[in-house]
């Protein structure tokens, strides 16, 4: 097929610019990372304001007379233990008036292990204070239980250190990488990015495919440039702005996450996580689990270019299907064949996760309109051989071409039909039209 | 300048035949008018000469060569009913589109300058294309037709839309394209632009060219059966004539009418009655009959009368 490059770049040029420099564009790509920022440390902030805006004072009846000075020992700025000796009637009384946020009534039975603790407040109490209250009191009985056992200083150091596990994944590279999860939670963010925004790009494309049909501007592109061009500018342009928009929300996130890490690192209680008070914030971040992995440089490599390949092989078939109609309305049939192969990858994600490594895993993500979707995923969570992920994008790239070449057949007659929206059927004779 | 050659030209869709075996030239410091209903193959045969779309059989030459990318670059063609990108800008939308046509930026830029003030419409250079009326941006499409300096021209219905004082400037500048040389072709289903401006005629039907030649020679063919009448008073005669087969009526008012003579009728017939029937009669005239009337002859009642009912509702 002969086609000129120069023709192309200018569609491409006008195309991407034309976007690009409009408010929705710009706006919508400042403010989602914010959205995306806001969202995600919404319910942290919270949780801290809510935290620091109460100071619980809790009255303690203890009955078994052996618990309370060790509890109030064991106050701290957000919880305060404060022993009482009065009949539990007049406690409740003092609740109720607001003395107190709430009383502990510690029974004997707290030592024979039936329960035996009670917390009352007026407010049904939130979960946080309720852990917390549980694991001071659950501390300090321990400790009695153990000191009437005769427990020596050796054994109680023993039982007190807390245990931080700490995962690591052993990689051809040798190094211990750690970090399970957030490589769980990258390959499904890539998994999900590679979808919605084949998706939504793929949706541009139609879109404008849809609007130049409409406008009746398109017959007089192909009399300057073959259709062939005008849709290989229009998905590359479109494709180009894609590529600006999640390099911007990249960049914006990372910054905003590296800022971030060490204000959530500010919230969070050294001791609690089992690393040293004085322990720098990357250090307490890591062991909260919050520290972002560096992602290898080679998984943002094969990420850019499934990217790629599976925007061109779809955003192809919805040029296809724009050209084919008059009004977006009137894709929706025609979008199913589409469609289809591009979700049912999402359907896999779950097995793909729990069995990475399963033949039918390796099958599915190898499936040309899957694996820019499940083959990322793959790459993400487990060490996927560089000969598959080759053949991947390989047989992707193929797909692309012929796919391509399919849609270019059909566009070039659908821009020009006017009337009656055609059926798959009719589309099908186009691509043998001459 | 060069020619264009049409030969032999077949083109189908599926199983329906847009255009079937259509030949015709057009020359340069000519225009050709392309005439026919809607259906008749005007716009397929189009899209082959812009290279659009290929003919199935046959060949479409321009200058010598088949027509291709390289003859795009010298053609300007406003399609019927076309649009411009709305959220564009004037100017940068005619500089996008010169450039598709082979122009650099800069000499884009200028030759939209200059037409953009032959228009009179230099203060729109920065303004949305949607801000325009619809008459606005027909002649910011003509514009963009012209920008590169083709040396073929094809506007069809380049007409439809505008108003009459727009509609003189577009013909004056056709008219004046021709005398520059160049090679025009002017589709249209509306016969009195055709007869004002075509030097020569092609009249498609069904997908087939019917007629084609010069326009005063074809008219020369047809003979002067026609006959103009303008008169006062009753007009009854004319029912009579028409009643008896002696004419058909081409068309009527209370004070005028256009006869078509049938074949053996005298004109004499119809002089004498007339001035027998009405209270005064101004005018008398045999003339060549109207493009509408041949085209009647040629594709007969039904397809005719198709025509006239899309002309009417274009004017609407």
């Amino acid at each position: 097929m002969k086609m000129s490059l120069h023709k192309i770049w200018l569609i491409v040029r006008s195309e991407y610019w034309r976007r690009v420099r409009s408010t929705a564009f710009i706006l919508a790509t400042l403010l989602v990372p914010f959205g995306f920022i806001l969202v995600a440390a919404a319910p942290a902030a919270l949780g801290y304001l809510a935290q620091q805006s109460s100071t619980k004072t809790v009255a303690v009846v203890d009955q078994t007379g052996r618990l309370a000075d060790s509890l109030a020992a064991a106050s701290d700025a957000q919880l305060i233990f404060r022993p009482v000796d009065r009949p539990p009637d007049s406690v409740r009384a003092a609740v109720r008036a607001g003395t107190y946020d709430g009383y502990l009534l510690l029974s004997d039975s707290v030592f024979t292990g039936q329960g035996g603790a009670t917390y009352y407040s007026t407010q049904g109490g939130a979960l946080t204070d309720q852990l917390q209250i549980e694991d001071r009191v659950d501390r300090v009985v321990r400790q009695q239980r153990l000191r009437a056992a005769d427990a020596t200083k050796s054994v109680l150091a023993i039982l007190q250190s807390d245990t931080n596990v700490k995962t690591r994944t052993l990689r051809e590279d040798g190094a211990g990488a750690d970090h399970t999860l957030a490589y769980t939670i990258i390959g499904y963010a890539m998994a999900f990015v590679i979808y919605f925004a084949v998706f939504v790009y793929g949706q541009y494309v139609m879109q404008g495919v849809i609007e130049e049909k409409s406008n009746r501007v398109v017959e007089i592109i192909v009399s300057s440039v073959r259709p062939f061009e005008l849709l290989m500018g229009k998905v590359l342009g479109i494709g180009a702005m894609g590529l600006t928009q999640m390099v911007v929300w990249a960049a914006l996130v990372m910054g905003g996450l590296a800022g971030a890490a060490p204000l959530i690192a500010l919230f969070l209680d050294p001791s609690s996580l089992g690393v040293a008070p004085d322990a720098s914030s990357q250090a307490m971040a890591e062991a909260a689990g919050l520290s972002i992995p560096t992602i290898p440089f080679d998984l943002i490599i094969w990420f850019i270019l499934f990217f790629l390949g599976g925007f061109l092989l779809y955003a192809s078939l919805f040029a296809a299907v724009g050209s084919a109609v008059e009004q977006q309305q009137d894709a929706q049939n025609l979008l199913l064949p589409v469609m289809t192969p591009l979700i049912l990858p999402i359907l896999f994600l779950t097995f793909i996760l729990e069995s990475p490594d399963a033949t039918i895993s390796v099958v599915l993500s190898l499936i040309p309109f899957f694996s820019p979707i499940l083959m990322m995923l793959r790459a993400a969570i487990t060490t996927v051989p560089v000969w598959e992920m080759a053949a991947a994008f390989g047989l992707l790239a193929a797909t692309f071409l012929g796919m391509i070449w399919l849609a270019g057949r059909i566009y070039r007659v659908g821009i020009l039909s006017y009337g009656k929206t055609p059926s798959l059927r009719e589309i099908a004779r186009w691509v043998t039209y001459r | 300048m060069a020619h264009l050659d049409v030969s032999n030209v077949t083109k189908r869709y599926g199983d329906t035949v847009a255009v079937d075996d259509v030949s015709f030239a057009a020359e340069p410091g000519r225009i050709l008018g392309l005439l026919g209903p809607n259906g008749a193959g005007k716009t397929t045969t189009i899209r082959m000469i812009t290279y659009i779309a290929v003919p199935d059989v046959g060949t479409v030459h321009y200058d010598g060569r088949t027509v291709g990318p390289w003859s795009q670059q010298r053609m300007g063609y406003l399609p019927e009913e076309s649009g411009l990108y709305k959220r564009l800008g004037v100017k940068e939308q005619l500089v996008y589109l010169g450039t598709l046509k082979g122009l650099t930026r800069a000499k884009a830029a200028e030759r939209a300058d200059y037409w953009l003030d032959r228009f009179d419409a230099t203060d729109w250079a920065d303004m949305k294309t949607e801000e325009l009326s619809k008459g606005m941006q027909q002649k910011i499409q003509f514009i963009a037709t012209l920008l590169h300096d083709p040396s073929l021209l094809i506007f069809d219905e380049p007409f439809s839309g505008l108003d009459p004082i727009n509609s003189d400037l577009l013909r004056d500048i056709i008219l004046e394209l021709r005398r520059d040389d160049r090679t025009i072709l002017f589709a249209s289903h509306r016969m009195e632009q055709v007869e004002q401006l075509c030097d020569d005629i092609c009249l498609m039907a069904n997908g087939e060219v019917v007629l084609q030649g010069a326009l005063r020679d074809i008219k020369e063919r047809f003979g002067k059966n026609t006959l103009v009448l303008e008169f006062d008073g009753p007009d009854s005669f004319i029912d009579e004539l028409e009643g008896a087969g002696l004419v058909r009526v081409n068309t009527r008012s209370a004070h005028r009418a256009e006869l078509t003579l049938a074949d053996d009728t005298d004109a004499r017939t119809v002089l004498d009655v007339a001035l027998d029937r009405t209270d005064e009669l101004y005018r008398y005239e045999r003339v060549a009959p109207p493009l509408n009337e041949i085209f009647v002859d040629v594709v007969g009642e039904a397809e005719a009368e198709r025509m006239q009912q899309q002309s009417v509702a274009n004017t609407a």
